[in-house]
């Protein structure tokens, strides 16, 4: 419409203009095609996207921080990584630390903690020695320190211990090092509720039966002890009575860090990636999986399946539709009316289970990239049904052109005038419904995938990825998997979007025909 | 009109016996049958197998297993479902409320938005109304039907609105007739708000084309330059016209009323055909998989003839067109 009022007004003669009119005369069609589609935001926008999506799945393998293969059952599920900027209050390169987990004892739940391991620690022993251990020097493997806990029931007539405890960590979860720079804490319960909770428990509330009516619990916390672990195996045990300091190892993330091996492209071998955290710290940006695969590294690595299957799915849809559509068109007769009725069928049968039962037909244990081109194969046999009656609706029409009559006059061969003078003329639409076909290869791939048929572990694709999350208790708490969703979403989105562009742009309108 | 309507579900015959036949052997075509579980089963002797595939009619040619089902088919027996030891009938009845409960509020809810949104957005276009309407088209026509799905079951799980999937609550049978027609509807909520949305921006996007297309023509100017009040010549005349594309697409969404949706059923456990008809393609369930394929290409031929039906209903062109 806006066009339309546009072109109402009466034309200036500006500068302008006259550029305009200049360059649609003498530009070519490929010259104006991209001045159409540079106008279109959306379709720029979206253009970018795509390249950089492109970009992320041609070179997985440097961009991705883990192996996408590489199982850690010590994190399943694991949260993403929390990157900390600060130390001490003084700004640093980001870090991570890495994580311990335990088994929530209600319900039998991991939970992660972050955590690392001591790399430098100063105390003063029970002889008011000073003490300093460094990880590495003096053949220190290992700094290990003993946590005391201490729970004591407080009643109207008298107090009672209620568990004493004493644990030696190597690792030290963040939580606990603000106790250990206080040098201890106690904690004074007060709270009904919590007091309750020890009035049921089991074990406990024997002991505090006997005390009178409970009046607090306090909780004394600290460590007494530090564990040094040496090369040649001997460990050494000293008593504190402070801690003056000590340092956490701290993973800072690194750009261009050596890891695992692969190959650039299918045929560089390097093992350079682009950032990273040493060993055995893991750097998980968007967290982990069920087998404490980084989420981030299967998307990648997912990508190029799901961003692949269109490309392939509408070349082989295209040629099979162009074939068949353009002998259906242009010769007619029985030949038109066997393939208008096959195409009949098959558009018939729901696709989802035209597919699937396809797909069963196909041995199950198939190895990895033959499944992936049966995949392909399979949904191209479903689009080409719609595309080949869409070509002969077209060829239908241009055969009656006064231009393929006179071609036919001339006495060139059918094929000649089916391929040089009816095939080019159906470009634009086929360029146009090439584009925003895409999504729906993708979305067949997806669906597949996610139900079971398609691309079986452990290799990766989107689909696949969402049907971890199919089971509510895992996405209710890590719901880090519903990622490859967003990926998914912004892939279709940004395919829509950029063929929308690429109509307007084709629109002879917008050409200044 | 009769004669028409005679001459299409004649034209519609091959296509059927077509579908039923490619499908009969896609589906046989798979390695293995349902008794492959009881093969691997030591309780089961080869005899009592050698018996069941008498039964079943394994044993027999290809061509010939299809031709008995076609007989048994035109006799109005669609066999046993293998697995459930019922007739197919059954089992498919049974499925058929939960089915048209997901795919009728799924209707209503693409077509009151679609119609009302493209209405808006065209009554207003190039404005911001217009923009978030149609932003909200491309989102729902870009999303895929099972990620929204989770990501609506991972809302309800946190906020509690919605139930997480099923059909009815569990004391739904101590409930009073009321309370369990909102039951019902409380559950179809999630399944069919996502199946909704994605079919909203086609609706959507075809409402708002058509009716500025009919804004923009002389008769509308015409009216107006009559003198006509604008609420008259808007709602009146050029959303009338407007509408009759829609009608045909409307007859087309009919055809997929018994279908079910697959993947959106599955992310919300909701009883329906498509489910049923995935779980009876695992098992190999051949007879239920054939009555479920038949039934949508039957819907689809009703669907695309209701479509034709309901615009020369509508329209007095079209309906002199048939004359």
């Amino acid at each position: 419409m806006a066009e339309k009022k546009a072109q109402k007004k009466p034309a200036e003669i500006t500068q302008e203009n006259l550029d305009e009119s200049f360059e649609v005369e003498y530009m070519s069609r490929w010259k104006l095609l991209v001045r159409a589609f540079r106008k279109h935001r959306a379709g720029r926008i979206s253009l970018v996207i795509l390249l950089i999506l492109y970009v992320l799945m041609l070179f997985a393998d440097f961009f991705s921080p883990a192996n996408p293969y590489q199982q850690y059952t010590d994190r399943t599920f694991a949260p993403p990584s929390e990157v900390h900027w600060k130390y001490e209050d003084k700004l640093v390169a980001p870090y991570i630390y890495d994580v311990m987990s335990y088994r929530d004892p209600v319900t039998y739940q991991r939970i992660y903690e972050p955590a690392s391991v001591i790399e430098n620690f100063e105390g003063v022993n029970t002889d008011g020695e000073k003490i300093n251990y460094t990880l590495g020097k003096d053949g220190v493997t290992a700094i290990s320190l003993v946590f005391t806990s201490n729970i004591t029931a407080i009643g109207s007539k008298s107090e009672r211990s209620l568990k004493k405890s004493t644990e030696e960590l190597e690792m030290i979860p963040l939580s606990k090092t603000d106790m250990m720079k206080e040098g201890g804490r106690t904690e004074t319960i007060t709270d009904q509720a919590t007091l309750k909770t020890y009035l049921e428990d089991p074990i406990y509330s024997y002991k505090v039966a006997r005390i009178g009516e409970l009046q607090s619990v306090s909780i004394e916390e600290g460590v007494n002890a530090v564990s040094v672990a040496y090369e040649d195996g001997s460990k050494k045990k000293v008593n504190l009575s402070a801690i003056n300091q000590f340092d956490l190892k701290r993973f800072t993330i690194k750009w261009f860090v050596k890891g695992w091996e692969y190959k650039l492209l299918g045929f560089i071998p390097m093992d350079i990636h682009l950032f990273g955290v040493d060993s055995p710290a893991q750097y998980y940006i968007f967290g982990a999986d069920a087998y404490g695969r980084d989420v981030l590294t299967r998307i990648l690595f997912g990508s190029q399946v799901s961003l692949t299957v269109g490309f392939a799915g509408i070349l082989i849809t295209f040629t099979l539709g162009l074939f068949l559509g353009g002998v259906a068109g242009y010769y007619g007769g029985w030949v038109d009316e066997v393939l208008m009725r096959a195409t009949e069928i098959l558009m018939s049968i729901p696709s989802l289970y035209l597919l699937i039962s396809l797909r069963a037909i196909l041995p199950a244990d198939l190895p990895s990239n033959i499944t992936y081109l049966m995949i392909i194969v399979i949904l191209s046999f479903i689009g080409w049904p719609g595309m080949s009656r869409v070509i002969r609706g077209m060829v239908l029409s241009i055969k009656q052109s006064e231009y393929v009559e006179a071609a036919r006059a001339m006495g060139y061969p059918t094929g000649r005038i089916i391929w040089k003078h009816i095939i080019p003329n159906t470009s634009t639409y086929i360029i146009v419904s090439a584009t925003l076909s895409i999504p729906g290869y993708i979305l067949g791939e997806a669906g597949l995938s996610f139900l079971g048929y398609g691309i079986r572990e452990p290799q990766s694709s989107w689909g696949l990825m969402l049907a971890q999350a199919q089971k509510l208790s895992v996405l209710e708490q890590y719901p880090w998997l519903l990622l490859p969703g967003v990926f998914l979403f912004v892939a279709i989105l940004a395919f829509n979007l950029f063929g929308d562009a690429m109509r307007d742009a084709m629109d002879p309108r917008a050409l200044g025909h | 009109m009769f004669k028409y309507i005679v001459r299409r579900l004649i034209m519609a015959i091959p296509v059927i016996l077509g579908v039923s036949f490619l499908s009969f052997i896609i589906i046989q075509a798979a390695p293995g049958d349902f008794l492959d579980q009881f093969r691997m089963n030591p309780s089961y002797s080869q005899e009592t197998i050698h018996q069941l595939e008498i039964k079943f009619g394994f044993n027999e040619n290809i061509l010939v297993q299809y031709g008995k089902w076609l007989v048994q088919v035109l006799q109005g027996n669609f066999g046993h479902s293998f697995q459930y030891h019922q007739p197919v009938y059954n089992i498919i009845w049974g499925r058929l409320g939960a089915t048209l409960l997901l795919s009728i509020t799924t209707l209503v809810i693409s077509w009151v938005l679609g119609i009302g949104l493209g209405i808006f957005a065209a009554m207003r276009q190039y404005k911001l109304g217009d923009q978030v309407a149609s932003v909200v088209a491309l989102i729902g026509l870009s999303i895929p039907n099972f990620f929204f799905a989770l990501l609506f079951l991972y809302m309800a799980s946190k906020t509690g609105w919605f139930p997480i999937g099923g059909m009815t609550s569990i004391n739904n049978s101590e409930m009073g007739f009321f309370q369990s027609i909102g039951d019902y509807l409380w559950h179809v909520a999630g399944p069919a708000i996502t199946l909704g949305f994605s079919s909203l921006a086609g609706v959507m996007r075809q409402m708002r084309g058509q009716f500025l297309d009919q804004l923009g023509m002389d008769y509308v100017e015409f009216a107006r330059a009559k003198g006509m009040p604008r609420k008259v010549v808007v709602y009146k005349h050029a959303l009338r016209n407007a509408i009759n594309p829609l009608i045909t697409m409307f007859g087309y969404t009919l055809s997929s009323l018994l279908g079910g949706a697959v993947l959106t059923e599955q992310v919300f456990s909701w009883p329906g055909m498509g489910r049923l008809t995935i779980q009876a393609l695992n098992s190999q369930d051949l007879y239920l998989v054939m009555a479920s394929l038949l039934l949508s290409s039957l819907m689809l031929v009703l669907g695309n003839l209701s479509a034709d039906l309901l615009l020369a209903a509508v329209d007095p062109r079209v309906r002199k067109r048939f004359q």
